[in-house]
């Protein structure tokens, strides 16, 4: 029955993402924009020549699989998770490490420069802020005690994490939007700049499971800030899925709005903002938890 | 039984990415072959009920030979294997390094004394438990030094890749 609602659920966020994207990017809303982006399935697909053909058929197939598993060990109510393994969230951590190894095949089995260059953008980047993924969960699962996610709801019914510990929080959410290479941060496809980046040498039902796949990954991000600093599904009055889905949307409206209204950052900003800023914030945020805990 | 098969699978699995590393030309598919052993081998962990080791393992695989990749494409000529390159030298000293090594290993396997095998797997929970009193115990002072190390030599490095300024 899990399996059945984090279906409906997965399917449902990436149709609403899919609708609040278009909105943010063209202004313009338009409830059946998913639906024309699936025109995409007819058109003919061009395989470039002299391509790595098991990389470059593999790389979007992995990328759709890695947040699929990511969002198995995410609870949206006390009872609707996939799995709830005793080491969730680094199981989490796990699978989405897994994007960078999809979008680096991808960038090098398109025989393309632009993807390319793209593929190994991702994965300079990758080394600057995987760590800010990593600490912020570390310091929440040492608030819970546990690594499972359901702990770490439970261990927020007093107080949410984002109020506990709000300097994890601020260099988690700009790390999950790179890791989703959401705009400003989205310098691996960069439309504008790498002429589609990674994604660029890819047409037809390969791009449309692209697409799909990075959607899915939005929403197994947001679900992920939710579930580890804004409670999960607790919350007043309304039933707990309720919640789940209204912070879910929230994060991901958040997430969009930033796309849409800061500029996009070159490569050595981002590189300069996580080395020197989020590590010293993601290192203090580990050292108050750790004061608190054991103050309090 | 389930068990015995599923570690089998896994572990011909793991020796097939690992031959696949040696037999192709191409770098990047290279380092993601033995990206493919390394899962492979983190699945027998987790078919052994070792579910934390298993997790990491498969996590920490993932940026480590990617990174990897990008150093063999920086460093070899013929980073993509499409100019009929052959990359092999000494066959003969490594064919014989190869068999002393395999045998080596396989009579570490056989003469060691592993000890009493334990009836029941402690919970992954416990495990986790365990492992962060090992860690924090007996271990400390390992991984401290470790950890310090690899500081040292990231800041060396670091400071030996920055152009001196005239």
């Amino acid at each position: 029955m899990s399996v059945l609602w984090s279906a409906i659920f997965l399917m449902g966020g990436a149709y609403v993402i899919a609708v609040l994207e278009s909105w943010f990017m063209t202004s313009r809303f338009r409830w059946l924009a998913p639906v024309a982006g699936l025109g995409e399935l007819a058109k003919e697909p061009v395989i470039p020549r002299l391509s790595d053909r098991v990389f470059y058929e593999s790389a979007p197939l992995i990328l759709l699989t890695v947040p699929l598993l990511g969002f198995a060990v995410l609870p949206l109510t006390p009872g609707v998770i996939v799995t709830d393994l005793a080491t969730g969230a680094l199981f989490l951590n796990a699978a989405l490490a897994y994007v960078l190894v999809a979008l680096v095949m991808a960038g090098w089995g398109s025989h393309g420069a632009y993807a390319m260059v793209a593929g190994w953008r991702f994965l300079g980047q990758f080394v600057g802020y995987g760590m800010l993924v990593v600490m912020p969960i570390a310091a929440v699962a040492m608030r819970a005690q546990s690594l499972s996610t359901t702990e770490i709801v439970r261990s927020q019914e007093a107080l949410w994490n984002a109020v506990f510990q709000p300097m994890g929080l601020l260099v988690f959410l700009p790390a999950t939007m790179a890791l989703g290479f959401m705009p400003p941060i989205d310098l691996p496809v960069a439309p504008g700049e790498l002429a589609g980046g990674v994604s660029g040498e890819y047409t037809g039902p390969r791009l449309t499971i692209f697409r799909l796949g990075r959607l899915v990954l939005v929403v197994t991000l947001a679900t992920a800030v939710t579930v580890f600093f804004l409670g999960g599904w607790l919350g007043p009055v309304l039933p707990a899925i309720a919640w789940t889905s209204i912070k879910v949307t929230g994060v991901v409206a958040l997430m969009l709005a930033a796309g849409r209204y800061v500029p996009r950052l070159r490569e050595e900003q981002v590189l300069m903002w996580s080395w020197k800023f989020g590590i010293p914030v993601a290192l203090a945020n580990i050292f108050w938890v750790g004061v608190i805990l054991l103050a309090v | 039984m389930g068990q015995l098969i599923a570690i089998t699978v896994f572990g011909l699995i793991a020796l097939g990415f690992g031959a696949t590393v040696f037999r192709t030309s191409s770098m990047v598919r290279s380092a993601l072959a033995l990206l493919g052993s390394m899962v492979a081998i983190g699945l027998m962990f987790l078919t052994l009920e070792a579910e934390f080791l298993g997790v990491l393992q498969i996590m920490m695989m993932a940026g480590e030979m990617t990174i990897m990749a990008i150093f063999m494409v920086m460093y070899m000529m013929d980073p993509g294997g499409l100019g009929q390159m052959d990359m092999s030298h000494q066959k003969r000293f490594s064919k014989a390094a190869g068999v002393v090594a395999f045998l080596a290993a396989a009579a570490m396997i056989l003469l060691v004394d592993w000890g009493d095998t334990v009836d029941e797997v402690p919970a992954p929970d416990v495990q986790v438990h365990n492992l962060g009193l090992e860690l924090m115990g007996r271990s400390l002072l390992i991984f401290e030094a470790a950890g310090t190390s690899i500081l040292v030599a990231m800041i060396a490095a670091t400071a030996v890749a920055i152009a001196r300024r005239e």
